[in-house]
């Protein structure tokens, strides 16, 4: 079905007959199969050989199939006749949390799918937390769990002080009023990544400065040393295309695990190894120029090279 | 016997023993990768979480795989882009995988098939839940700010895309597998040895 749509789109034209005309081909069959899975549950029921815990799941996994059937039906009658469907559409029968995930691409179709978010440190590129709900949500809902992971981080960290989240920056699809107030109630900064066209300065004026701690109403909690710390760090797109390119060569770009819980296991292990690898690389000093002066500005610890080259011999 | 060879799953080897560690050169990239994860806090997180979600009431049977050596292998399977069939093949015949899977001698077994199967790998990571993976996160998360190498003051998040595909071996073939080829292997065998072999 999925292929059969592509071609349709295909061609500068929908065949609206044609498509009408295919999905009651493909709806005829299955009508039967509801009597049939209503009968099977009667008989389940019956079944005296089967423990309670079996008919239960058998019950179960039934109930689940009829309204995956019952909702597809739906979905495919409102959609043929042109009416849209934003939310909650079924695209797995097998999985009904595979959502599609419209990206705004133009050059790609939308990829069923799921949508992890991460949140990462953007100079070496080291992700803190991983985020993977069922279904396509709107960007702004991943940012307050994804900081609640950090900050559980936080508190497993022996060494003190502390360390604390001092700003966060996300693109325009994160720009949520409700999510940058809750952010400052924390006392957190939020630094927007603007559009490609119009970079944001890595080095704002004092002016600028004194106006995004006014907006944050964060005058005594963060200084203006971290905000331009929190500019220079979520000036620049690429560096969040490079940690997400980094996962999805790791398999992260293709889900091959079964069920969201497989999806959590799948995407969470390659965050892992992702890490490992960039540990690895910060331990042996191969970062970016600019991930080395911003670890320098964070007074982060550098790796003596020496020190390792002797330990060597 | 032919049920035992078949499952044998761990290092029984009687030849010469070989120090992995020694063999590892310490530039060796996967070396490198494996000696930055704090093993020890991961492994005691997944023990407690099984222990708590699958407790097991006796202590019969094999000794069940190392938690460490699953645990890496499952990373490995990312970090080098492997198949679970692929990764376990490389266990037995790598001796970089066999140090990040924490194994530190080796003994020699020509006739030895492999040291873990790719069912067993399935069934570890079926037991992997959203809750313990967040926490083997943030155990790693927090294993690198202790040491002082990356910082969360500033950070940054994002969403991308990831399509949902179809393996080619799913983990419900692999355990229909493993079953078939059991059975095959044992014809007349008691059937109070089937738990065992499952396991």
């Amino acid at each position: 079905m999925r292929r059969f749509g592509r071609q349709c789109r295909g061609q500068d034209q929908v065949f609206v007959s044609l498509v009408r005309q295919t999905e009651t081909q493909l709806l005829a069959p299955g009508q039967p199969v509801v009597g049939l899975a209503r009968a099977a549950q009667e008989c389940v029921q019956d079944a005296a050989h089967l423990t309670e815990d079996q008919q239960g799941r058998l019950a179960t996994q039934l109930t689940g199939a009829l309204a995956a059937h019952h909702q597809i039906v739906t979905q495919s009658r409102r959609l043929t006749t042109g009416k849209t469907l934003p939310q909650g559409k079924i695209v797995n029968a097998y999985d009904p949390t595979i959502a599609p995930i419209c990206k705004g691409k133009s050059n790609c179709p939308s990829q069923f799918g799921r949508k992890p978010g991460i949140i990462a440190e953007p100079a070496t590129g080291v992700i803190f937390a991983l985020h993977l709900p069922v279904g396509n949500p709107s960007d702004p809902s991943y940012v307050v769990p994804l900081v609640d992971k950090v900050q559980q981080a936080l508190g497993q960290v022996a060494s003190r002080p502390t360390p604390a989240i001092h700003s966060l920056a996300g693109d325009l699809a994160l720009n949520d009023s409700k999510v940058r107030e809750t952010l400052h109630g924390r006392g957190i900064l939020t630094v927007g990544i603007p559009q490609t066209v119009e970079p944001l300065t890595p080095a704002p004026t004092r002016e600028a400065i004194r106006r995004m701690l006014h907006e944050a109403g964060l005058h005594r909690k963060r200084t203006p040393h971290q905000v331009q710390l929190a500019c220079a760090a979520g000036y620049s797109r690429p560096v969040v295309e490079s940690i997400i390119a980094s996962l999805l060569c790791r398999g992260a770009a293709r889900i091959t695990y079964k069920g969201h819980r497989g999806a959590i296991v799948q995407i969470g292990m390659a965050v892992m190894a992702h890490n490992g690898a960039t540990v690895r690389r910060i331990l042996q000093d191969r970062l970016s120029k600019r991930a080395q002066k911003f670890r320098r500005l964070l007074r982060l610890k550098r790796h003596n090279v020496n020190e390792f080259k002797a330990s060597k011999n | 016997m032919r049920l035992l060879r078949h499952l044998q799953h761990w290092l029984t080897g009687q030849g010469l023993s070989i120090a992995v560690a020694d063999f590892v050169p310490e530039p060796h990239p996967v070396r490198q990768w494996a000696d930055t994860f704090p093993w020890a806090a991961l492994v005691a997180a997944v023990d407690r979480s099984f222990a708590q979600r699958f407790p097991t009431s006796r202590a019969r049977g094999r000794a069940a795989v190392s938690t460490r050596v699953l645990l890496a292998l499952e990373l490995l399977k990312q970090e080098l882009h492997c198949s679970d069939e692929q990764i376990c093949s490389q266990l037995r015949t790598d001796l970089a995988v066999m140090y990040a899977c924490g194994i530190r001698e080796v003994q020699v077994d020509r006739s030895q098939g492999h040291f873990v199967l790719p069912e067993v790998l399935a069934q570890f990571r079926s037991r992997i839940d959203a809750a313990l993976m967040d926490e083997l996160l943030a155990l790693q998360a927090a294993a690198a700010m202790d040491t002082g190498l990356v910082s969360p003051a500033h950070l940054v998040v994002d969403t991308f895309p990831s399509e949902q595909g179809s393996p080619r071996v799913n983990d419900a073939a692999t355990l229909y597998k493993a079953k078939k080829k059991s059975s095959r292997s044992s014809p007349t065998s008691p059937t109070s040895a089937l738990p065992r072999a499952r396991r």
